[in-house]
């Protein structure tokens, strides 16, 4: 289990790669209506401009490529910046629950999206992602000037206080505002428990842009995640600027998921579960759980969402009530079945 | 075809039983009080017609003013935004504030929802407590409206309200052109794909005139309101798309067409897309008869311009 | 030869002054040592030699002004092991070693072979080839404070920081901790400075010791020099008897019965 520096192996980036094709195309391939993998795999085909390729006809090839496709690619995305933020978080801050929402996006964005819902007569579909991006980042940049203000103990620590504090504040808000106009409940709820139901390609094209460009940054700060293991003061001693690199590991995930959140709303479970299932197969470098919980985490909710739209289907479930029926079951699994001393 | 003729025939039936329950009722009017009433297991005596009333339920706010007692609601909730003059408060149906009910000194508080103990709380404070939860047929509706009409010395206007109904709906439903039965429709309760099914109060509606709902076949849990998907919706391919989430979730022509996929459907397509009032779509009051005779006057419409 | 110069470095914390008008001069393969009783000043002084707590005064190597430099400079000059340093859980040796090359590295390169090599012939070196695959948690004491060295010496840096390098191991470990410092500091050309609380440890293995005292340097000097028993009085509180053995002072502690 403890190996000596991995290197990224060309070996394991195709092995990757294929994991995460075969998982998008068997997701397109179940759904809520019956369609046969060959009309799914000549739909897919047909559209990436593959020769020799029909286009395929009538509404299943709407529903694979309109709809279906665009929802798992999403999904993917989304997870791969939940986990991998995720990871990040834990990295930066040496807590093994810190997650994705730790410096307050999810209260942040959860209020953004309430009042864009609450006060928008305003048809404009971009608009609910917009509020919660503008809500997610708003909230830590609030927690990151409380904290960086704060006297009191060490900064990573006057962070994570900051932001229980910021999310209590702008979830109390929140809730406020959700009361004062009942006839809004509804929509306020689903957009907490998070849908990926009425995604298409535009929210493909809204999110992934800023998502990758993220995911890019987490990857390449790898290393130095690190080295903020052995604390801040001797990872200052060791030549890494603390404060500063923090604050760009923190930048980058609290972006990538606030970009995530805006299309899909709140998925929980995704930041802590990934990375610490993976923490126990392959050790606790960040060098290899940050890459990996791309990997993964992009996979995990993949079916996660699988689940959520053929369980009941038609019907949905939302899908962070399956991340976290399904996430935590199988972490105390894996937890009970393998070495315990690898957490903590 | 069948269900359709079986459908106006037991309207029209009904229509001569109200008529002639009207003209007997008339006798009784001379003598209208003391009246006792049933309401879930509880027996409401009323001496004399209530003066102080609060409606907390935007149907029954609409009811008593249709039946001429308006004169009479002291205050309605915040979701009562029919009739204008409606005494609107920010009292709320789901959240109730007991302290501020009690504050308008009311002797009769109508509501649809019982959130907690708010009828038995209002009941110790001895206050009249009527309620008249969501209708689930026609028949239920018209009942609320005769019984707010005896409670409140109306009964002849109530009598002629429900009367007026009935008409409405009739002449409605044989009007509706006969190539509609068995087109297939969408009803969207809003944009997370929540819709009804026949077993509901709006969904009979629709299969008073005919057309097959979409979501019977979907509804697992029969609960009558199932959630859909977007695959699901694509692949029945309906013929007619009502939406009631053009206020609550600012849906229109415009963003349904924008909807991954959702310009295949047949419905799309040909703009066989309709918006409904949200408020009239999710109440059972006397505006109900209207909704109906505005679907089935969009069905024609649509079938005039684009078979 | 390298050579750090302190002068006047003060450490204020709140409104209280830790360290006051602390200066040193030291070069390579020398060993000096700071001692002082609890609360003294010690690891405070050590980390502001570090830079991890803010202090004012001047800082030189080879005349230059370290605290102007960027973090990851300084690091090529200075390394530092903290008392109980944090050992991330899960990591194995090797990695951890290796986190010593980050001062030579940009920020998001990641290793080359040459940092590899450097970290396997330090653990050489170290006698801990044998267990690099190791995760950290499974070491005793004494093989953290040596894996912690390590960590510090793939940093090639002249200056090394250790704060109490051999508190909390037994006297056997205490031995081969201090053999190894004294190794490394004259086959290696390192200067060390280290605080103790052990003064008879403190009397054998340094060149030179600082005694401070509320912050204050109160002697410096050899070991004969500064370890008298009037002064372990004096800013101890201890009753001691001195003596001397082979040129180096061994500090007893004296029994109540025995004074009398």
């Amino acid at each position: 289990m403890i190996a000596t520096v991995k290197r990224v192996s060309s070996f394991s980036i195709a092995v990757c790669a294929v994991a995460i094709i075969l998982s998008i195309l068997l997701a397109t391939c179940i759904g809520a209506v019956g369609i046969a993998p060959s009309d799914v795999f000549a739909s897919i085909a047909w559209h990436l401009r593959i020769p020799f390729t029909d286009q395929s006809v009538g509404t299943s090839d709407v529903i694979i490529w309109q709809l279906r496709l665009p929802r798992v690619i999403l999904a993917f995305v989304v997870g791969s910046m939940l986990a991998s933020a995720g990871a990040a978080y834990q990295g930066t801050f040496r807590n093994p629950l810190a997650d994705p929402y730790l410096l307050g996006v999810s209260a942040g964005a959860g209020l953004g999206a309430t009042l864009i819902i609450v006060t928008g007569s305003n048809p404009n579909q971009y608009l609910v992602p917009f509020g919660s991006f503008l809500g997610a980042i708003t909230a830590v940049a609030l927690t990151y000037t409380l904290g960086r203000s704060a006297i009191a103990g060490r900064s990573s620590t006057a962070l994570i206080l900051a932001g229980v504090a910021v999310a209590n504040l702008l979830t109390a808000l929140q809730t406020l505002i959700q009361q004062q106009h009942n006839d809004r409940i509804r929509e306020v709820y689903s957009w907490v428990l998070g849908t990926l139901n009425t995604t298409g390609w535009s929210d493909v094209r809204l999110v992934t842009p800023y998502i990758c460009i993220c995911l890019v940054v987490l990857y390449r700060y790898r290393r130095v995640l690190d080295v903020f293991g052995v604390g801040d003061e001797e990872a200052q001693t060791m030549g890494l600027p603390v404060e500063r690199v923090r604050a760009t590991v923190i930048i980058a995930a609290s972006l990538g998921t606030a970009a995530a959140v805006s299309v899909t709303g709140l998925i929980g479970f995704v930041g802590v579960i990934v990375p610490h299932v993976l923490r126990l197969f392959v050790g606790n470098s960040f060098r290899i759980l940050v890459p990996l919980s791309i990997v993964f985490g992009g996979i995990f909710l993949v079916f996660a969402d699988l689940l959520a739209r053929t369980v009941l289907a038609p019907a949905e479930i939302p899908i962070g009530i399956v991340t976290a029926l399904i996430g935590a079951p199988f972490f105390l699994y894996v937890l009970g079945s393998r070495r315990v001393g690898g957490i903590s | 075809m069948f269900k359709k003729s079986v459908a106006v025939a037991l309207a029209v039936v009904a229509l001569g039983a109200s008529t002639s329950a009207t003209s007997s009722t008339n006798a009784a009017t001379a003598k209208p009080f003391p009246v006792t009433i049933s309401n879930y297991g509880q027996s409401l005596t009323f001496t004399k017609s209530p003066t102080r009333i609060i409606s907390l339920s935007p149907t029954a706010t609409e009811i008593l003013f249709s039946i001429g007692s308006g004169s009479k609601v002291v205050a309605v909730d915040n979701q009562s935004n029919y009739p204008s003059s409606a005494p609107r408060t920010s009292l709320s149906g789901y959240t109730p504030n007991i302290e501020s009910i009690l504050n308008y000194n009311p002797d009769l508080v109508v509501v649809s929802y019982d959130p907690g103990d708010l009828v038995s709380s209002l009941r110790n404070a001895g206050v009249k407590v009527l309620m008249q939860d969501a209708a689930s047929t026609l028949n239920d509706s018209y009942s609320q409206i005769v019984q707010l009409g005896k409670i409140t010395g109306r009964l002849t206007s109530a009598n002629a309200v429900v009367w007026n109904m009935k008409k409405k709906i009739t002449l409605a439903l044989t009007s509706v052109p006969s190539r509609a039965t068995g087109l297939t429709f969408y009803h969207e309760l809003d944009d997370n794909y929540y819709s009804v099914t026949s077993s509901t109060f709006i969904g009979q509606l629709y299969t008073m005139t005919g057309l097959v709902n979409i979501a019977d076949t979907a509804d697992g849990a029969e609960w009558g309101y199932p959630q859909l998907s977007g695959e699901y919706i694509i692949s029945k391919n309906p013929s007619f798309i009502f939406l009631a989430d053009s206020k609550c979730c600012s849906q229109s022509r415009t963003t349904l067409k924008a909807r991954p996929g959702f310009k295949n459907i047949a419905a799309v397509k040909r703009n066989h897309t309709f918006i409904l009032d949200d408020d009239i779509a999710s109440r059972w009051g006397p505006r109900t008869a209207s909704l109906l005779q505005s679907i089935v006057y969009d069905i024609k419409f649509f079938l005039k311009t684009n078979y | 030869m390298t050579k750090l110069a302190v002068a006047n470095l003060c450490v204020d914390i709140g409104n209280k002054r830790i360290v006051d008008d602390f200066s040193l001069t030291i070069t390579t393969g020398q060993w000096l040592c700071i001692i002082g009783p609890n609360g003294a000043g010690k690891s405070t002084a050590l980390k502001a030699l570090a830079g991890v707590v803010p202090s004012s005064g001047v800082l030189l190597i080879d005349d230059r002004d370290l605290s102007a430099m960027k973090v990851r400079d300084r690091a090529c000059w200075i390394s530092y092991v903290a008392q109980d340093p944090i050992m991330p859980v899960g990591m194995s040796v090797f990695d951890y070693v290796l986190l010593g090359r980050t001062a030579h590295l940009n920020l998001l390169a990641t290793e080359s072979n040459y940092d590899l090599e450097t970290t396997e012939n330090i653990l050489q070196e170290l006698a801990l080839d044998s267990f690099k695959n190791r995760s950290l948690d499974s070491l005793s004491g004494g093989e953290r404070q040596r894996v912690a060295i390590a960590r510090a010496l793939t940093q090639q840096s002249p200056i090394l920081l250790l704060d109490e390098p051999t508190t909390a191991l037994d006297i056997g470990y205490q031995q081969d901790v201090l053999d190894l410092i004294n190794r490394l500091r004259k086959d290696k050309k390192i200067a060390v400075i280290t605080t103790m609380h052990d003064l008879t440890v403190a009397g054998i293995y340094p060149d030179e010791l600082l005694l401070l005292a509320n912050g204050q340097i109160v002697a410096q000097g050899s070991a004969l020099e500064v370890l008298t028993v009037e002064r372990i009085a004096h800013y101890y509180g201890a009753r001691v008897r001195v003596i001397i053995d082979d040129g180096k002072p061994l500090v007893l502690p004296e029994h109540m019965d025995r004074q009398a």
